[in-house]
Order: structure tokens, then C-alpha cells, then sequence
């Protein structure tokens, strides 16, 4: 893997490998509580559905995530979940193709953003920016360019 | 018996009437708007447009193609429940679910991946010897399928990240080659030299029949970055050597392992010249004894033919679906069947 760089409120993490994203990715599932929203922005080809994918299965997700760029929105229950956290699904969005934050409601992701039994994650999230809550865990990543 | 088929998944929407006789299906007529311009327009997709795209073109294209003779024209309604875009998908199976109803005609619900399967048998000479195993490339799908009959499906591998149609538009945005972006960068390989660049064959030695196509646009991304925007003929056709390579050699690796008695390609990148010509051969090179077919070009791209053609195979089984609560499913894995009998 290339080396990538992740920020969120902290400074950057550097990661260079598939297993340190996914030390990095199972270490943050482990702090949900349920209702998170993490938004992604990043160029093209940094990590984001890789990220997603650590992320997803470290909260428990059995089925494949794969890149909902057609669909949208893609839904995985989350099996096996700490009972009482209630959190039972997972819930990935592909901003890519989206074009405006209302479509966001069009697809029904409302009924998902922020609510206790869900933690969502937006690919591409700086083109939904205004209908994400105030709360939504911005998580930039960036290629480090090879010398 | 002829049926009508209804496609809205994605950017197009689509009507057709297909004609069925035992095991063979006829294109009788075939009725396609699309979307894409729109999209363009507004850069990307905006869902609410998109449902309102499909409602406002629907209701004229059925008065077109169903003509004066209305309801006598077919036997049953064929639609497209999912996969796709739900408020696309919702358009179409709302229009479906209220003409069953209104000319008590049954209802069929087909997935959209077995409608591009299916077109594999529409107009063709040559009729489909189960076990099939289906090569499925599109924009939002890259699998291999076993078909063991009309409905009866096991996916055998599908892709962990992207799709591979997925991925030609992502390096047709990398390279500022535009939308829709496959085409394009078929287009300029044309000119390029497929062995220039040594892309990742990702995948190849995985030892299952997943695929892999994120870390080969990244490494067109590298490519780009490292030494800039040259030769971008060479870059298409070397990016696509490696996509095609994968996706023919996992499907043969396949054949070997479930011995199909015929093998098909399907899906939007079935358009592409590479890759039918790479699988074809390597099919009659490889696999002798084992039928190759593959879909006319013109049903490759999304369409309603290939909806009905599927449907009127499910309506010969009996499977068809309740016009009372029918409900799309814009994530229906082909195989998983709730939406029906």
C-alpha cells in the first residue's frame, strides 16, 4: 500500500501499511457508541473504501462492502454487536456521483444519519456537506507523494 | 406469449415487448431514453431528478409502444425490482405493479443482473446449455455466476472494492477523459500500446474467484503523478490489458472448477472489444467443447428487452411476484429471492 496520511481533530496519522489502516480503522470502531457519522474526503485512490472496509468489518459486519458508487447508499446489518449498544447497522454512502446534499434525503439516508442504531460513513462527503450533523467526524486522508 | 418489460434502475429508462416461444426469446420492440445528458448537466446524479426523469418519460413511451391496442399487446409485465437506485427503481416498479393490476396480468420481478444474463439469449441462434457460468462486468458489478438454470443462481466471486466499470471511469476522471468514462479510455487504447506499462494484474494469485480493481486505479493514479499525463493511449491501453487479463483468467480459472456447459459474458463492459475478443478466444483456446456465447452489442447497455426476456424465463417457472406488495430492492443480491415466489 502507499503511505497515507489521516487527519481528523488530532494531528495526522501516517500509515503505510493495510495492517496499520487497519489498526488505525478498528481502533476508532471500538469507540462507537452508535449515531457516529464519519465523513470522508480524499482524492481519488487515498483509501477511502479501504478505511471503510477495516472500519465496517472491526464493528462486525459479515457481508461484503464494496463501493456503492450505482446504488448510493448501502446498507450492512451488523451482527454480533455489543447488545447493549443497539447499534445494528452499518451504514456506507458514496457520495461520488452525487450531485447536491438534499439527495442525501432522496435516498432515505436520513433515516439513518446520526440515529443511535447506526454508525454511517460518507465517501466523498465534502459534496453532502450541509445536511451532515453538527457531530459528523470529519476524516481527511491524503496520498504521501513517492519520491 | 409476449411480455412487457420496464427498466429503471439506473440513467435509463426503458420499455419493450419481447415475445417468447419454449426456449426462445424475440426482440418484438424496444424503447430507450436516457438520463445521461441530465446527469451531465448537473454533474452527477441528483436522485429526485433522476425519479422524476423516469416518471415523466415512462407514461409516452408506454402510449408509443403499446399503441391502440393496449393491454391486447402483451401477457404479463416484467420489471426491474432491484438492484439500483431506489427512487429510480420505485418509478418503474410502481408503473409495473399498477398496469398488473389494472389488466390483471401477472407481475414478474427481475433482478437487473439476470436481465443482462438473460440478454444473452434474446435474438440469439444459439439457446443457453445449463450450467452456465456468467462473466458479469458493468459499471456497478464485476461477477462470476453460476447459472445452474433460468432463475437459479450462485455467485461464485464478485469484487471486494470496486467494480471494474467502476474503475474505467475513475481512470477516464484521472486522465480528464470525461463522462461516462469507459468508452473514452476504450476509445483512446485504440492507439496505445497494451504492454507499455506494467499495471497489477490484482488478485490473479488470490487462489479464489474474487477480483480487485481499487489498487489498479491507484496505481494508474501513481503512474500519472510520477510521470505525468504522456502517452495517455498507452496508459489506457495498458490499464486496460490489466483489467481485461484478470477478469478472463479468473473466469476460466472458474470454468475449470464447475465444468459449465456454456459460458457467457454480460453487463455494459460486455460492449467492450477487448474484452469480448480476449474471453472469446481464450474460451475456444482453453476450454474446448464448452459453447461461448455472447450478447449483441445493442443489448449490452441497459435495456428493457433483456428485463422481459428474463421475465418471460421466471413466468415459465411459475415465479412470478404480487402486484399488492412488490417493493423494490436497490441492494438484491442475484440469488436471494424475497421478492418472489
Amino acid at each position: 500500500m502507499r503511505t497515507v496520511t489521516i487527519t481528523g481533530k488530532k494531528k495526522p496519522v501516517v500509515v503505510t501499511s493495510f495492517a496499520q489502516m487497519e489498526r488505525f480503522a478498528s481502533t476508532l470502531a471500538k469507540k462507537m457508541r452508535g449515531g457516529e457519522v464519519l465523513a470522508l474526503s480524499g482524492t481519488l485512490g487515498a483509501g477511502k473504501t479501504t478505511f471503510t472496509q477495516f472500519f465496517g468489518k472491526a464493528l462486525g459486519v459479515k457481508s461484503r462492502i464494496t463501493s456503492p458508487t450505482f446504488t448510493l447508499m448501502q446498507v450492512h446489518r451488523i451482527q454480533n454487536a455489543k447488545r447493549e449498544m443497539r447499534i445494528t447497522d452499518f451504514v456506507h454512502i458514496d457520495a461520488y456521483r452525487l450531485r447536491g446534499a438534499k439527495s442525501l434525503v432522496a435516498i432515505g439516508a436520513l433515516d439513518y444519519i446520526g440515529e443511535p442504531h447506526a454508525i454511517t460513513v460518507i465517501e466523498w462527503a465534502e459534496r453532502v456537506k450541509k445536511v451532515l450533523p453538527e457531530k459528523t467526524m470529519w476524516i481527511r486522508l491524503e496520498m504521501v507523494k513517492s519520491e | 406469449m409476449r411480455i412487457l418489460g420496464i427498466e429503471s434502475s439506473c440513467d435509463e429508462t426503458a420499455l419493450a415487448i419481447v415475445e417468447g416461444r419454449g426456449e426462445r426469446t424475440k426482440l418484438v420492440r424496444s424503447l430507450v431514453a436516457s438520463q445521461v445528458a441530465i446527469h451531465k448537466k448537473y454533474g452527477g446524479v441528483v436522485p429526485e431528478v433522476a425519479a422524476r426523469s423516469h416518471a415523466e418519460a415512462l407514461p409516452a413511451m408506454l402510449d408509443e409502444l403499446l399503441g391502440k391496442t393496449r393491454s391486447r399487446t402483451f401477457d404479463a409485465v416484467a420489471v426491474t425490482a432491484g438492484p439500483g437506485l431506489i427512487t429510480s427503481l420505485r418509478v418503474g416498479v410502481d408503473a409495473a405493479r399498477a398496469l398488473a393490476f389494472a389488466w390483471q396480468k401477472p407481475l414478474i420481478a427481475v433482478n437487473h443482473i439476470e436481465g443482462h444474463i438473460a440478454a444473452n439469449w434474446l435474438d440469439s441462434k444459439i439457446l443457453p446449455q445449463f450450467p452456465v457460468l456468467a462473466l458479469v462486468v458493468s459499471g456497478g458489478h464485476t461477477e462470476i455466476i453460476l447459472v445452474r438454470d433460468h432463475g437459479a443462481y450462485e455467485m461464485l466471486g464478485a469484487t471486494r472494492d470496486d467494480a471494474a466499470g467502476e474503475a474505467f471511469d475513475k481512470v477516464a476522471k484521472i486522465l480528464g477523459l470525461g463522462y461516462p468514462g469507459g468508452p473514452a479510455v476504450s476509445k483512446r487504447a485504440e492507439a496505445g500500446n497494451p504492454i507499455a506499462i506494467a499495471f497489477p494484474r490484482p488478485m490473479l494469485a488470490s487462489g479464489d474467484l474474487d477480483f480487485s480493481f481499487s489498487g489498479l486505479k491507484t496505481a494508474v493514479l501513481q503512474h500519472v503523478q510520477n510521470h505525468g499525463r504522456r502517452r495517455v493511449a498507452d496508459i489506457c491501453a495498458s490499464f486496460q490489458a490489466a483489467a481485461v487479463d484478470v477478469l478472463v483468467k479468473k473466469t476460466i480459472i472458474a470454468a475449470r472448477q464447475v465444468q459449465p456447459k456454456t459460458i457467457v459474458l454480460a453487463g455494459g463492459v460486455a460492449a467492450n472489444t477487448v474484452l469480448r475478443t480476449t474471453l472469446r478466444l481464450a474460451v475456444s483456446q482453453q476450454l474446448p467443447g464448452i459453447q461461448y456465447i455472447e450478447p449483441r452489442l445493442a443489448y449490452t447497455t441497459d435495456n428493457a428487452g433483456m428485463i422481459a426476456a428474463a421475465g418471460y424465463y421466471l413466468s415459465q417457472k411459475g415465479r412470478v411476484s404480487d402486484w399488492q406488495t412488490l417493493e423494490p430492492n436497490a441492494q438484491w443480491e442475484i440469488g436471494r429471492d424475497e421478492n418472489r415466489e
